[in-house]
């Protein structure tokens, strides 16, 4: 019983969060239909990816691994619904862009603690990063795996 | 009538052409349809791939396409010589996913059918007048986006409360900002500013708790993701011209807010000290 909760408020729940984000973030693209829902469950699997790497102790990986999950359901989802991938994967990834790394940035920043400012500042490009090279990793991949005829074709 | 060696045993009538009004025809939708794609944010790859397609299946194997977020050149060379070339540059651009979607879709029909160039000139149209989401809507996305975010993070549904109100003010300062066209890093650090006021004021009037949370989650709704995503993806395509571009407003987007948010606060400890 006490895992079930466990599961449900440290691991459900924030998923749901992530999905219902992404939602309302789909109204700001232009987003619609099937397409809107299925690009928000994107974010919720992302962060789902992030919450079972938590045993790394390493936001870093953790943000790595949200992005990459994101951006392999991005590629696979393309295929189904016959869509750019870019739809699915800036969607899915809103989760892991460092909006909280720019505030405590500039926080530190503001209240001159220098040594933090910089730490903090660093870490968030870390982060900003790790999660572009998730994306750069899946999409490479992805432009192996397609079929040769397309590169003779050139 | 345009040649191609290739298309020598080709099922689809091609007498339809005449040769120079047809190139004209065209350039002038390739542009049209490069620079609508551009505008919703499609990456720059996929600009040049789908023109490249677009100007082969209508029997132009030389075609030359260049295209960064802030103009697009499409060139093609016709069998006797001549080169003819399209240039549009782009002055205003956002994030439309509908759009990028309905124009991929779009460009696949145009190159299985071949239709005629006014026919897809007309679906062009049709897209472009298109309307995004109704403003409520808008606001309502800035606000849960907010209040989902300040969630996530570990608010509580106090915190998600305000955050819904801080991403309404975000829609209620940036909608107007844009129909003026204003620069976006000026609409951003004022946007920003404003979640934070409002945050700010939520808190000290001891209805938020954690403030961090609350701009936190308000800031997600400007936040450079789409730069971000469509910046790696440019990069990796090769055209680093226009992954610059966009880095370069992902760095600004960032600064903007940060700023934007020092503001309300530094204004915020000069006034009342306590926050």
């Amino acid at each position: 019983m006490m895992i079930m909760k466990e599961l449900l408020t440290g691991f459900l729940l924030p998923c749901v969060y992530a999905v219902m984000a992404c939602l309302a973030f789909c109204l700001l693209l232009n987003q619609r239909g099937r397409l809107m829902v299925a690009s928000s469950l994107g974010g919720g699997v992302g962060w789902a990816a992030c919450l079972l790497c938590a045993f790394t102790g390493s936001d870093v990986v953790q943000y790595f691994a949200g992005a990459v999950a994101v951006a392999v359901y991005a590629e696979v989802m393309a295929r189904v619904m016959k869509s750019p991938a870019t739809g699915f994967l800036v969607v899915g990834v809103l989760p892991f862009v460092p909006g909280g790394g720019i505030y405590y940035t500039m926080e530190y920043c503001l209240s001159g603690d220098t040594q933090l400012f910089l730490s903090t500042g660093i870490h968030t490009f870390g982060v900003a990063g790790a999660v572009a090279v998730g994306i750069l990793l899946v999409s490479s991949v992805t432009r192996l795996l397609r079929p040769v005829r397309m590169v003779q074709d050139r | 009538m345009i040649c191609n060696p290739a298309a020598a045993h080709d099922p689809l009538p091609r007498e339809v052409f005449c040769l120079t009004a047809d190139y004209d025809a065209l350039l002038n939708t390739a542009a049209a349809m490069g620079v609508q794609m551009l505008e919703s944010g499609a990456e720059a790859y996929r600009v040049e791939d789908s023109l490249q397609r677009l100007c082969r299946a209508y029997g132009v194997e030389t075609s030359e396409i260049f295209a960064i977020p802030s103009l697009l050149i499409v060139s093609l060379c016709d069998p006797e010589g001549h080169s003819h070339t399209r240039v549009r540059r782009l002055y205003h651009r956002g994030t439309d996913l509908w759009r990028v979607d309905r124009l991929n879709s779009l460009c696949r029909w145009v190159c299985a059918g071949r239709p005629p160039f006014p026919e897809v000139d007309q679906q062009l149209l049709t897209i472009s007048r298109a309307q995004g989401y109704p403003p409520p809507f808008q606001a309502a996305g800035f606000a849960f986006t907010a209040a989902f975010f300040t969630l996530l993070f570990g608010g509580t549904a106090r915190d998600a409360f305000c955050a819904l109100v801080a991403g309404v003010s975000i829609f209620l300062v940036k909608h107007p900002m844009e129909g003026r066209r204003t620069n976006s890093f000026f609409v951003n650090t004022v946007c920003s500013m404003t979640a934070a006021l409002a945050a700010i004021a939520l808190v000290a009037s001891g209805l938020g708790e954690s403030l961090d949370l609350i701009i936190i989650g308000a800031f997600m709704g400007l936040v450079p993701g789409v730069a971000l995503t469509n910046f790696m993806r440019d990069v990796l395509a090769g055209d680093l011209f226009a992954g610059i571009t966009k880095l370069t407003e992902s760095l600004l987007t960032a600064t903007a807010l940060a700023l934007g948010a020092g503001i309300a606060l530094s204004l915020a400890r000069y006034l009342g000290g306590g926050v």
